[in-house]
């Protein structure tokens, strides 16, 4: 590999990948550890990386979640494109802030802070973190469930590229404006400088890497390790057959909104495969909705989604092994988005709430994929939803978020994943325990959903049931998928099923259906949500599923007896064991 | 007083024997009696007290190192499990904290959801609810559902409950009485309840605790008392220990109880070995380096206090384990690391490994694949008439023969290959002491590596001049580590309660009541294992972090009854720790004490400080010369070598690198810009640099 005159040997850049790594790993263990929010240090919806000067990924760390990490690289690429155009110039010693959706950014309330690194004169890289901020100066509280901001301007701040240190000075103007305009501003502050303290760690080391290495070896073992990763891609795709694949399916949008382009809103996503590289055209898809907030920026949403998908089926971890993760992976994979999509909206279309719709998209790119690579997919994957539990106690804010669980399809010889985090999100759920002992919640049930299932050979995941009951008054704000669309079956396999959410009053009569996005309302003590979670789809003919797997499912109390016989085709006899022959005609019958 | 160590490892059964009053150490090495492991522990202890002449009853302490709770976990091969768990809850620990193990991947496992310890038609529910901050009763107990609960989950030839409750580490009296019924209505039931193995928040973590230890228990137990049974029947008089993860011993009947204790037995008492072969020459700060055929275990001591792993980052065998565990960092490092050049061309190594069969290439027993020992092979390093004393000849040219294949692959000579091998995984290991020193505020500068193991004293200088470790000590019987780390340890349990209470609003009286009473448990603890009082020590520490953050700092506390002094000393103390292991302190914040924690020690006999005499001289020494290759300003060089004996080595004599050192269970290698000296204490000490 050579980069000028300058080679490097395999050893060398096998060496430095590692040592990349390592520091990402470190910034990603500050942070979460260092963080207030329960939303970064439980749910570890935060990310750190390193990137070089022209914004090209080098490392993740591994613990953060994919829509967190994969950004940050278009981070950079935003501030350096602002600061050209302001003629603005980085120095040492600056730390700068940006969560600009239309420069980059995630979306705004994932706040990036990138420390950074110089040899001499010469900016050579950047170390950076992005997290999910509890409060970001919103219309209503939290960061979450805005799902009635009509416009960028009403999700919060905006930051585009915001010098917060400057030549190592503390900015303090900057800092005021923070604390004067954000909720719970002590929160979110502290997980901000937690961000800064880890960032310049990972710069620190990467001085330390260059100075052992010498920064001509470093930069040329940076380019061998994002080529290596590229040739990873490229051979991966070629197994592909050459073709087109188009996959269709449709979110939610605004289930109760009177106006049709609210609603049920098609993904549409064609893969062009031809040779080492794929096109993904996004051609079809429904046009941004300029005034409702579910609008994915293509550059930090539409594209981390879209990559995430084809990375785990082509180059599935559990398969091949540990891939870095840098830049070289996404160069044989183009994107063609419509300007003015919901994957690639203008200027100031609101984009706070993308999150679902992001990972919907990649359930469809999954959906366009499994025509090419059956093998290695999984059926319709179950969609998530977000929560923000709020409220005044004593004149001081409290926010809490929790995402909540999906559930992945069948898979070829596996069923599906149960009750987790689904595609670019993989965060955690807060514990029963913690949420009780400092937040007025109660947790009263958290549980698989039972009999509902996504029939097939290989079953899609169960959904769960989790509810959050108000010991005080307060408010909330839901953002979420999945109510008017079952995650898709597979080869013959069934839909999945949807997920709900309910409100039931203290007297458990008459509980409200909600919509899969709520804006913030407010809730009386003894309220219980009822939040149910989509069951994946199914893969393969459910007729040729294991008699015994139905069986266990039965003696588990997943399915029921008849949803045996009606779904599967199995007779379960009154002594817990399958009725083969009656099976046997049941299913030859079916 | 007489003691016998004994380790029980995959493919070894190591053991130390020692006398306290003479003097003397004699060291003993049996294959494992892989089926039933205490055959071969009883059949070494008689050959071992044959040897040294001493009749088997007449040894006071056996203090045993196993993995059979270990396997029974990485081998799923556990009892039949039941749950008794709140209702509303059945699936807590199916779900756990919904997060995959892996975020790039459609084709994963999930442990806990793919090899459930407690199948969900055994998760049984009952009504009950206690809720914070006190652990108030909101539901009471319905006792008949309990009882209903294990009689059906006795007719469904379930042997072991774990009963499981919300809020149950604020008071446990719900897990007691549920307890109770169970073992009323299932006497032979092998019971285990969360609070009592783990009394702290964190649902998913505790429950899965208690049930590992139900799923483990009856094997664990059985075994126990079946080798307890054998050495009375065998005429050994002395009772049972048996090493825990936390760095001590605990009683047969308390492993019988908690199997979940010993989960990391065999490599804690490696870096207890490690440590206290380290101590001998005057050393604390040590960081040990236990590198085997597939794997390299990390530990770290700072002055003389071992690491021990936060509750949030203990795992086994892919689940979450809530118990006191030392700090092992493990990583896939080994001698039988196979080195590949994957689909994109890079060079890596490891983590995938031959093993033991069929091993390296250099084994002659079919392995194919390149590994780290062929590199060690091909750069001459390892002498194949001399492996392991001679007990085991290296076939060159099969090392030679992978090695080329690997260089035609990645375009390089074979010598540059192989070195280029060993710069990969020494790298990775460097790495990984780096995540547990750097990383968390420690100046490797301020460490000696001790290496161990069959294959560490063959990485540590190179390991070493990565982290600019100045000091390598490599034991004088780096094979059998663990076992002599079994006797160099204390009877040590622990006790944990949850407090969540806020600095500015502590309520003392409370803290020091909780201290006392849970010093009180464990004083009744070590006086049932009949340890007299005045051996007995506390050490107090707390788990603490900023109001709002998820992860805790363990601080030590006074072991007196606290006061404003005190509590203000330890909350400074927090923001030093916290400064050192995140570079960062949040001085206006405040501080919450989530969990107080005690530690009892009961002193037990060890084994005394061996003296060496060494040999006359280096010469008498040399067993030969011979090339190795070593990478000297740049490029891979042959150097004309001395190979040495170990056993002959002269007391405090600097001898200049390179040097290659030969004994029955390691090779050392001493690259040629470093020295070394054996000293009397019995160690290998490798200097950085020219002898000064």
């Amino acid at each position: 590999m050579t980069t000028g005159t300058r080679t490097v040997d395999p050893v060398t850049i096998s060496v430095i990948q590692g040592a990349l790594e390592n520091i990402a790993v470190e910034m990603g263990y500050r942070l979460m550890r260092m963080s207030y929010s329960s939303i970064i240090r439980e749910s570890e919806d935060f990310g750190a990386g390193l990137v070089d000067a022209a914004g090209r990924g080098l490392a993740e760390s591994a613990q953060s979640t994919p829509l967190q990490s994969g950004p940050i690289p278009g981070y950079i690429k935003g501030i350096n494109r602002i600061m050209a155009a302001r003629g603005e110039v980085v120095r040492p010693g600056d730390v700068i802030m940006h969560n600009d959706a239309y420069s980059g950014a995630s979306h705004g309330p994932d706040v990036a802070f990138m420390v950074p690194v110089f040899h001499g004169e010469r900016l050579i890289a950047w170390a950076g973190t992005t997290a999910h901020h509890l409060d970001i100066g919103s219309l209503t509280p939290g960061s979450c469930g805005i799902v009635d901001a009509m416009d960028a301007y009403a999700e919060g701040l905006q930051f585009k590229a915001i010098k917060v240190y400057e030549e190592g000075r503390r900015v303090p103007q900057v800092w005021q404006i923070l604390r004067d305009n954000i909720r719970v501003s002590d929160l979110v502050v502290g997980d901000m400088e937690a961000q800064i303290a880890a960032a310049r760690i990972g710069a620190k080391r990467f001085e330390e890497l260059m100075a052992r290495y010498g920064v001509e070896t470093l930069e040329a073992a940076c380019e061998g390790a994002m080529d290596h990763a590229e040739r990873l891609m490229r051979n991966a795709i070629a197994k592909l057959p050459d073709g087109d694949y188009t996959a269709t399916t449709y979110i939610d949008g605004f289930l109760d909104s009177p106006d049709p382009k609210k609603k049920a809103l098609p993904l549409v996503v064609t893969l062009r495969v031809r040779g080492e590289e794929i096109e993904v055209d996004l051609t079809g898809t429904a046009d941004q909705i300029d005034d409702a907030p579910i609008n994915m920026p293509l550059v930090g949403t539409a594209d981390i989604a879209i990559w995430l998908t084809i990375r785990s089926v082509l180059l599935d971890t559990a398969v091949h092994g540990h891939i870095p993760v840098n830049e070289g992976l996404t160069r044989p994979i183009k994107l063609t988005v419509p300007e003015g999509c919901l994957a690639n909206p203008i200027f100031p279309a609101p984009t706070i709430a993308r999150f679902c719709p992001g990972n919907q998209l990649a359930d469809t790119v999954m959906k366009a994929l499994a025509q090419a690579a059956p093998h290695n997919v999984s059926a319709g994957i179950g969609n998530l939803k977000v929560i923000a539990f709020s409220g005044l106690n004593a004149g001081q804010h409290w926010v809490h978020m929790e995402i909540f669980e999906g559930s992945y399809g069948g898979r070829p010889g596996m069923d599906g994943m149960d009750a987790v985090d689904t595609l670019y999100a993989n965060t955690r759920n807060n514990p029963i325990e913690d949420i009780e002992t400092h937040l007025p919640l109660r947790v009263s049930r958290y549980e698989l959903r039972e009999d509902v299932v996504g029939a097939g050979k290989w079953r899609g995941g169960l959904g769960s049931v989790r509810e959050f009951e108000y010991l005080a008054d307060g408010g909330a704000s839901v953002e979420g998928e999945g109510h008017g669309f079952a995650p898709w079956g597979f080869d013959g396999g069934a839909e999945g099923k949807p997920a709900e959410l309910r409100l039931v009053p203290p007297t458990g009569a008459d509980p409200r259906e909600l919509p899969s996005k709520v804006p913030h309302m407010r809730i009386k003590a003894g309220d219980i949500f009822r939040c149910v979670g989509p069951a994946g789809g199914g893969y393969g003919n459910p007729l040729e599923r294991d008699p015994q797997a139905v069986l266990d499912d039965v003696l588990d109390g997943l399915i029921s007896a008849e949803t045996a016989k009606t779904a599967f085709g199995v007779v379960v006899s009154g002594d817990g064991t399958v009725d083969s022959a009656a099976t046997d005609s049941l299913r030859a019958a079916t | 007083m007489r003691l016998i160590g004994v380790d029980v490892g995959g493919t070894f059964t190591d053991l130390v024997y020692t006398d306290t009053d003479e003097g003397r150490t004699v060291i003993h090495k049996t294959p494992t009696t892989t089926g039933d492991p205490s055959r071969g522990v009883i059949e070494g202890s008689l050959e071992l007290c044959r040897r040294v002449g001493v009749d088997p009853a007449s040894i006071d302490h056996l203090m045993h190192g196993t993995t059979i709770a270990t396997n029974a976990v990485l081998e799923y091969d556990g009892s039949v499990t039941g749950m008794i768990t709140t209702e509303g809850y059945r699936d807590v620990v199916h779900i756990g904290r919904h997060q995959r193990p892996q975020h790039y991947s459609i084709m994963q496992n999930i442990p806990w959801q793919d090899r459930p310890l407690v199948r969900r038609r055994h998760r049984k529910t009952v009504r009950e609810r206690l809720i914070p901050p006190t652990g108030e009763v909101l539901i009471p107990l319905d006792e008949e559902g309990v009882r209903q609960a294990a009689r059906e989950l006795r007719e469904a030839g379930v042997v072991a409950i774990s009963i499981c409750f919300l809020f149950s580490y604020l008071d446990p009296v719900h897990e007691d009485r549920a307890r109770e019924i169970v073992l009323k209505e299932y006497p032979d039931c092998f019971v285990s309840t969360s609070s009592s193995l783990s009394p702290q928040f964190r649902e998913f973590e505790r429950f899965t605790t208690a049930a590992m230890n139900a799923f483990i228990g009856p094997k664990v137990r059985d075994y126990v008392g079946q080798l307890e049974g054998s050495m009375t029947a065998s005429g050994i008089g002395s009772d049972l220990h048996v090493m825990g993860s936390n760095g001590g011993v605990a009683t047969a009947a308390m492993v019988a109880e908690k199997p979940i204790l010993t989960l990391l037995s065999g490599p804690a008492a490696g870096i207890l070995g490690g440590y206290w072969s380290g101590e001998l020459s005057g050393y604390r700060n040590l960081i040990t380096f236990d590198v085997g055929g597939t794997s390299a275990d990390i530990g770290l001591a700072v002055d003389g206090v071992f690491a021990e792993a936060t509750a949030r980052d203990t795992w086994i065998g892919g689940y979450p384990v809530l118990a006191p565990m030392m700090d092992i960092h493990t990583i896939g490092a080994g001698g039988g690391s196979i080195a590949t050049v994957d689909a994109g061309g890079a060079f890596r190594v490891g983590p995938r490994s031959a093993g033991a069969q069929p091993g390296p290439a250099a084994y002659g027993h079919g392995g194919d694949k390149p590994t780290v020992t062929d590199a060690h092979v091909v750069l001459g390093r390892l002498d194949a008439d001399n492996f392991l004393g001679g007990a085991m000849s290296l076939d060159g040219a099969a090392a030679r023969r992978v090695i080329e294949g690997l260089a035609a692959d990645l375009n390089l000579g074979v010598e540059e290959t192989a070195a280029g091998v060993l710069t990969i995984i020494n790298a990775n290991m460097a790495n990984a002491i780096r995540s547990r020193t750097v990383q968390k505020g420690h100046d490797p500068r301020d460490f000696a590596l001790v290496a161990f193991g069959g294959a560490g004293p063959l990485h540590a200088a190179d390991v070493a001049d990565l982290l600019d470790i100045p000091t390598v000590l490599i034991p004088a019987y780096p094979g059998i580590t663990s076992a002599v780390g079994l006797l160099t340890t204390d009877l040590k349990y622990d006790a944990i309660r949850t407090e969540f209470q806020v600095s500015g609003a502590l309520d003392l009286t409370r803290l020091n009541t909780d201290f006392a009473a849970m010093e009180a448990q464990l004083s009744a603890q070590l006086a049932a294992d009949k340890v007299d009082p005045a051996q007995v020590r506390f050490r107090r520490a707390g788990d603490l972090r900023y109001v709002g953050q998820g992860y805790e700092l363990r601080v030590g506390f006074p072991e007196s009854d606290l006061n404003q002094t005190a509590i203000a000393q330890v909350l400074a103390d927090f923001a030093a720790a916290h400064e050192a292991e995140y570079g960062h302190a949040f001085p206006d914040s405040a501080v919450e004490i989530v969990n107080i924690r005690v530690t009892a020690i009961g002193s037990v006999p060890k084994i005394d400080p061996p003296t060496f005499g060494g040999g006359d001289s280096v010469e008498d020494a040399t067993l030969r010369f011979g090339t190795t290759w070593f990478r000297t300003d740049g490029a891979v060089q042959a150097v004309d070598t001395p190979f040495l004996d170990r056993g002959r080595l002269p007391i405090d004599v600097l001898i200049q690198g390179p040097a290659v050192i030969l004994q029955t269970d390691t090779t050392t290698v001493v690259p040629p810009d470093w020295h070394l000296r054996a000293d009397a204490a019995g160690n290998l000490i490798i200097t950085r640099g020219a002898p000064s």
